[in-house]
């Protein structure tokens, strides 16, 4: 379970993006957050995965507060999906991107074989296992980057905007992963502007509106 | 003024001459109310680096006194420290001198240029350049913290591979503002850029007394550190 008290969070340069939000994310909840641009749902996100640390109140992942914890170890609990999925692309080709996480850690090599090609395979990447990730479309980054953060197969996903960029049938394809994955007890937290995505997924939908969270 | 002294940076070495530099570039900062004690601030989470940078220097370049010696090999020698000192100066100068460039609109500085006849194209790739300095940073940063959460231990890597893990961040960052200058051209010239030689312009800046003082004193300090050392 993911678990804010009270956070609050100001930008170094004194900007307040978001002002005591308290809020849980337990396993197998999908859990949607609304919002005007700019209003700090990207913050929220980023604070909830521990990317950063409140600057007061605190976050928990399973117990552990988040500002104990390296990013290394968030990262084996926690996917995150960047709002720009280009930022979190860093190989030179799609394969190697989706099997990184797993090369790091020396896993076997067959097993990290099996486990990458079926990574491709579920997010319809495998006519594109040796292209550039840079040259992808915006829909493609998208998919390629769910690929490398889900082969870790981490207990929380937090995505921010994962719908942009995708076409009808990659969004309905992208629904049903999600619901496959909630269903293995996987918690979400869906940060979108695609009211109509977000509700027809969540458990809990609550909205962002200038720094304050509340339940829609 | 700020690229005759990062050039002068550049081009000696002596600890002496690049202290005095410093100094200099510290008081011109000091002067435009740039904001150094933040560049400051930033810089200290890299001198771990930098003393690492004395013990490589130390290890590898004979001469100078050992002042640290373990088993016959020399860990710290003067000669280290001079040039991890000169490596800090250096990249202090440079650092501060960016903050400098920083506190001027970018739209002054392609006036400013344009004034001194430079073509405008050449001045707006200069303002464009620092105005894209902090996005860069900052996807970099993104990069960096999406690299620890697919499990890359930064804290617990040798140098080499922390290096090598460093350097893929270069990849995005390059990708990025490729893609970016690219559709930054094309808006460019649809909103006319170029489509003249000469560009009017509302805005017309004029040297005051201070910019003169600095003009003067940078020549003056030129010529002072050119003839000290050659
Ligand atoms: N690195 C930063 N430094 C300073 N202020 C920031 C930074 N990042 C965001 N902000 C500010 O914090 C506030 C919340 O930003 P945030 O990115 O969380 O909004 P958002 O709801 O995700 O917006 P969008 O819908 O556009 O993605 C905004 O006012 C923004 O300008
Ligand atoms: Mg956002």
């Amino acid at each position: 379970m993911i678990v804010a008290f009270d956070v609050d969070y100001r930008y170094p340069d004194g900007t307040d993006a978001v002002s005591g939000a308290s809020v849980r994310i337990s396993p197998g909840e999908i859990l949607a957050i609304l919002g005007h641009n700019g209003s700090g749902k990207t913050t929220l996100g980023k604070l909830l995965s521990g990317i950063l640390k409140p600057t007061s109140g605190r976050v928990e992942i399973d117990g552990t507060d988040t500002r104990r914890m390296s990013l290394g170890r968030i990262g084996e609990r926690v996917g995150y999906l960047f709002q720009d999925p280009g930022r979190q692309l860093f190989t030179s080709s799609v394969e190697e991107e989706v099997r990184f996480a797993l090369d790091i850690q020396g896993i076997a090599e067959d097993r990290i074989r099996h486990r990458t090609e079926h990574m491709l395979d579920t997010f319809n990447l495998l006519d594109l296992r040796k292209s550039f990730p840079f040259d992808l479309s915006r829909g493609e980054k998208q998919r390629l980057a769910l690929a490398a953060v889900m082969i870790n197969e981490p207990d929380f996903l937090i995505l921010d905007e994962p719908t942009t960029g995708l076409d009808v049938r990659r969004k309905s394809e992208l629904s049903r992963l999600l619901i496959r994955t909630g269903d293995t007890g996987v918690g979400m937290m869906i940060i979108s502007h695609d009211e109509e995505f977000a509700r027809g997924h969540a458990h809990t939908v609550m909205e962002m509106d200038r720094g304050v969270l509340r339940r829609a | 003024m700020v690229l005759a002294v990062s050039s002068l940076a550049v081009a000696f070495d002596e600890p002496l001459v690049l202290l005095t530099l410093a100094a200099i570039t510290l008081a011109t900062a000091a002067l435009f109310g740039a904001g150094v004690i933040g560049a400051l601030t930033r810089m200290r989470r890299l001198l771990g680096v930098f003393a690492a940078m004395g013990v490589i220097q130390s290890v590898f370049t004979r001469g100078g006194q050992a002042l640290v010696e373990i088993g016959g090999i020399t860990l710290l020698s003067t000669t280290g420290l001079e040039r991890g000192a000169s490596i800090i100066l250096r990249i202090l100068i440079i650092v501060v001198s960016a903050s400098i460039m920083s506190t001027s609109n970018p739209r002054d500085i392609v006036q400013g240029l344009s004034q001194w006849k430079i073509p405008y194209e050449l001045s707006f790739m200069v303002a464009v350049a620092i105005r894209f300095l902090p996005l860069l940073r900052e996807e970099a940063e993104d990069t960096l913290v999406a690299l620890q959460l697919r499990g890359v231990r930064l804290e617990q890597m040798r140098l080499g591979r922390k290096l090598s893990m460093y350097r893929r961040l270069l990849t995005p960052l390059i990708a990025g503002v490729l893609s970016r200058a690219e559709n930054m051209s094309i808006s460019v010239e649809m909103r006319g850029f170029r489509a003249f030689r000469c560009r009017t312009s509302h805005r017309h800046l004029k040297f005051g007394a201070r910019d003169y003082t600095l003009v003067f004193a940078t020549a003056l300090s030129v010529v002072a550190v050119l003839f000290w050392r050659l």
